[in-house]
C-alpha cells in the first residue's frame, strides 16, 4: 500500500461513523493524504458545522507532524512544559496558517514501513464522556483499511 | 427538505461517475442551505487546490442561491455593485463556473461544486450531478 484511493477513504470513513453512531454523537470524519490534502469528507446529519474544518484540520496535524494529535494536546499541558516558556507546544499554535489541531482525534495513517501516506480525522464525540472518542473512532477507521489490503 | 449526508453522497457519486467517463479527474464538494460543508471527494491523482476550489464554488452556489459564474455580474465596473469583489465574503467567494445551487422546487436546499476540468467541463459535471445524483434522491 503506498497511497490511499478514495475507494480506500471511503471505507475508512464508514468505518469510523459505525463508531461514531455506536458512541451517540453525530461527527465529522476526514481522511487526507500523505500531504494533508483532503480525499474525502463527510458530515453525518446532525453534526455541527464547525466539526469539518475541525475533522480536516486534525487529519492534516496528524501528516504535518507525524504523530497524533493527543501526542499535539500533550504538548501544551503545563505541567509538561520545561523551564523555559516556549519549550513546550505554544510556538506551535501558530503554524501552518493556524491550522495546526491540539485536540486529540486526529492520527496519521502508515505503510508497512511506517512511512505516513496520510491521516484520519474525527470531530463531533465528546472526550472522556463515554468509552468511544474522537481517536476510537480514527483509529476504527485506520484497522479498516488493513482489513483488506494485507 | 433539508440537505443530509445521503444526498449528499449520491450528488458526489454522479459527478465522480460524469467526471470519469469524460476522463478528468475532479473535486466534488456538497454544501448545505447555509453553505456550510456536507461531503466532499477528491478524485485519486487529482490536484490538490481542487479541493479547495471546489468548496468555495459550493459555498457561492449556495448562498447566493445562483450558479456561481452568475456571481460575476455583481462585480461589473459599470454596476452600481462594483467593489464587491473586495468584500471578504468568508474567503470563500469565487466566480468561476463550476458551482449550481441545489434545488427542490423553488427552494434551494444547498449546493454543488466541482473543480478539476475546464469551466465548461465543471459545470457539465455539475448538471449531471444534480439531474442523475440529486433526481434520484430518497
Amino acid at each position: 500500500m503506498e497511497k490511499i484511493t478514495l475507494e480506500m477513504a471511503e471505507k475508512m470513513l464508514e468505518a469510523a461513523e459505525r463508531w461514531a453512531v455506536l458512541a451517540g454523537y453525530p461527527s465529522s470524519i476526514a481522511v487526507v493524504d500523505e500531504a494533508g490534502a483532503v480525499i474525502a469528507v463527510h458530515r453525518m446529519d446532525g453534526a455541527g458545522p464547525m466539526t469539518t474544518d475541525i475533522s480536516i484540520n486534525k487529519a492534516f496535524s496528524a501528516v504535518y507532524s507525524g504523530a497524533p494529535t493527543l501526542m499535539l494536546a500533550r504538548l501544551l499541558d503545563p505541567r509538561l512544559t520545561g523551564k523555559t516558556i516556549g519549550s513546550g507546544g505554544l510556538g506551535l499554535l501558530t503554524q501552518a496558517k493556524l491550522r495546526l489541531m491540539f485536540i486529540p482525534g486526529g492520527n496519521p495513517i502508515r505503510d508497512g514501513e511506517m512511512k505516513v501516506i496520510g491521516g484520519i480525522g474525527c470531530s463531533g464525540i465528546p472526550d472522556g464522556v463515554g468509552e468511544i472518542s474522537d481517536t476510537t473512532a480514527v483509529q476504527a477507521g485506520y484497522a479498516a483499511i488493513y482489513e483488506e489490503h494485507d | 427538505m433539508v440537505m443530509n449526508i445521503d444526498i449528499a453522497k449520491k450528488v458526489i457519486k454522479a459527478a465522480i461517475q460524469q467526471a470519469q467517463e469524460m476522463n478528468r479527474l475532479c473535486s466534488v464538494a456538497v454544501v448545505d442551505a447555509r453553505g456550510f460543508l456536507v461531503a466532499l471527494h477528491r478524485m485519486d491523482q487529482a490536484l490538490i487546490p481542487t479541493v479547495d476550489i471546489a468548496r468555495d464554488k459550493a459555498w457561492t452556489a449556495a448562498t447566493f442561491r445562483m450558479p456561481s459564474s452568475d456571481v460575476g455580474r455583481f462585480g461589473d465596473p459599470s454596476s452600481p455593485g462594483f467593489g464587491f469583489n473586495t468584500q471578504n465574503w468568508n474567503d470563500r467567494l469565487t466566480t468561476i463556473p463550476g458551482g449550481l445551487p441545489i434545488m427542490d422546487g423553488d427552494q434551494v436546499v444547498g449546493g454543488v461544486g466541482v473543480s478539476g476540468g475546464t469551466p465548461e467541463e465543471d459545470v457539465t459535471v455539475c448538471r449531471a450531478a444534480l439531474d442523475k445524483g440529486f433526481a434520484s434522491k430518497a
